[in-house]
């Protein structure tokens, strides 16, 4: 949604914690549980990109990720729709299981979760462009998952970073060479731009 | 709008805490998950990462400075060796603050955030408005959190839109190197490692 108007100021709060609400972090939980049990397919940003875009927008950041893990666990056929309504309709605790532990998971995963990394992650891929290059971000209008914003295509700017290569936004395909790339803000936004640099970091695929 | 739906037409936090009580009571009975596992996924990130994770790091920066420079050449190794690493940490690159730049940091498209160093974003860092206007007007949005650049300091936006997570190293106070490494600690903020605070 960069570059859109109409969303008023920004609404800082001195808020610290991470969930607001304890559903938004059983969300949370669920999402990475269910993924390490095998029971959703699909990737957090694909599924909240397939909400809806009015939807979408009326949505809190957890309740997207609420209906990412659904669509999730629907898709894997896991559960059904119909299952989980029934069950809005008729909540009660687990009848059997409930007071199933797996602390050796627990801790494994929570340990995982912060593991450390033996260096930085991206692969040493054969790249068409260097650091100093002056590089075109390609017209296009990309169906389904992407990771390149609207408002930086068709607009020229210089690498300035290789990262590294990566399967294309965080797919499972082959690691394609991601470029940092810097624009002047007036190339982006006209002549009464603010004064500035703003930086992306691009697939290949998305430049020429 | 800040991102809480008003509209009954559109799922409420009630409605959506009703769904993923189901989901997860579904998901147990079927012994795909056990509660405990999400309590432990939960506690890791409300108590043991968060932005005093990032501070460690910054503080260090400040009083030594070869890890200064190892810090700016290769931020996941460096942020490693303090400890802290994992999900959303795994291409950490360290933006560097001046007296004549300074650096923010957004995601456009979803809410990339590293999370090993700052924790889980805020709720203002994922909301339309930060996303939307950030790119287009930062000088507008930093004034709206008390942040006045001077005309001649070049600001550098940063759209954490691929594999890339991004963290701000703040200006050191000038006493930095006669304070306890604790004292500096303390005063390093998750809005200055954002870069939405000087």
């Amino acid at each position: 949604m960069g570059g859109m108007h109409g969303f008023g100021a920004v609404p800082v709060d001195d808020l610290e914690l991470p969930f607001d609400e304890p559903w938004e972090g059983r969300t949370f939980g669920l999402y990475i549980a269910a993924g390490v049990a095998g029971a959703r397919s699909g990737s957090i940003r694909p599924g909240i990109e397939a909400i809806p875009p009015a939807d979408y927008l009326a949505m809190s950041y957890f309740e997207r990720w609420a209906s990412s893990l659904e669509r999730g666990l629907v898709d894997a056929g896991t559960l059904t729709e119909a299952e989980i309504d029934a069950r809005v309709r008729d909540p009660r605790p687990p009848a059997q299981h409930g007071n199933d532990t797996n602390p050796e998971l627990a801790a494994g995963l929570a340990a995982a979760l912060v593991d450390r990394p033996r260096g930085p992650s991206g692969e040493d891929v054969a790249a068409r462009f260097k650091v100093g290059d002056r590089v075109t971000v390609k017209r296009m209008a990309p169906e389904g998952h992407h990771r390149c914003p609207r408002y930086v295509r068709g607009v020229s700017g210089v690498v300035t970073r290789q990262p590294g290569g990566w399967p294309h936004a965080s797919g499972d395909g082959r690691p394609e060479a991601t470029y940092t790339v810097r624009f002047e803000m007036r190339d982006l936004w006209g002549d009464d731009a603010e004064a500035g640099l703003l930086h992306l970091d691009l697939w290949e695929r998305y430049l020429t | 709008m800040n991102d809480q739906p008003a509209s009954p037409a559109h799922a409420s936090p009630s409605v959506t805490a009703l769904r993923i009580e189901a989901i997860e009571a579904l998901l147990v009975e079927r012994r795909l998950i056990t509660s405990d596992v999400v309590d432990a996924i939960i506690d890791t990130y409300e108590h043991h990462v968060g932005p005093m994770n990032g501070a460690r790091v910054v503080a260090r920066a400040w009083v030594d400075p070869d890890y200064r420079a190892r810090l700016l050449e290769d931020a996941t190794s460096a942020v490693g060796e303090l400890g802290f690493g994992g999900a959303e940490g795994e291409h950490l690159v360290v933006l560097e603050n001046t007296d004549a730049v300074h650096n923010v940091v957004v995601c456009t498209l979803c809410s990339c955030y590293p999370w090993p160093v700052l924790g889980l974003p805020p709720r203002w860092y994922k909301s339309s408005a930060y996303r939307s206007r950030m790119v287009r007007e930062p000088r507008a949005v930093l004034a709206e959190f008390g942040t006045t650049l001077p005309d001649d300091v070049e600001l550098r936006v940063w759209d954490s839109s691929a594999e890339v997570r991004y963290l701000v190293l703040p200006l050191a106070p000038g006493d930095a190197a006669d304070r306890p490494e604790d004292e500096l600690v303390a005063s390093v903020t998750r809005d200055h490692m954002i870069g939405v605070v000087r």
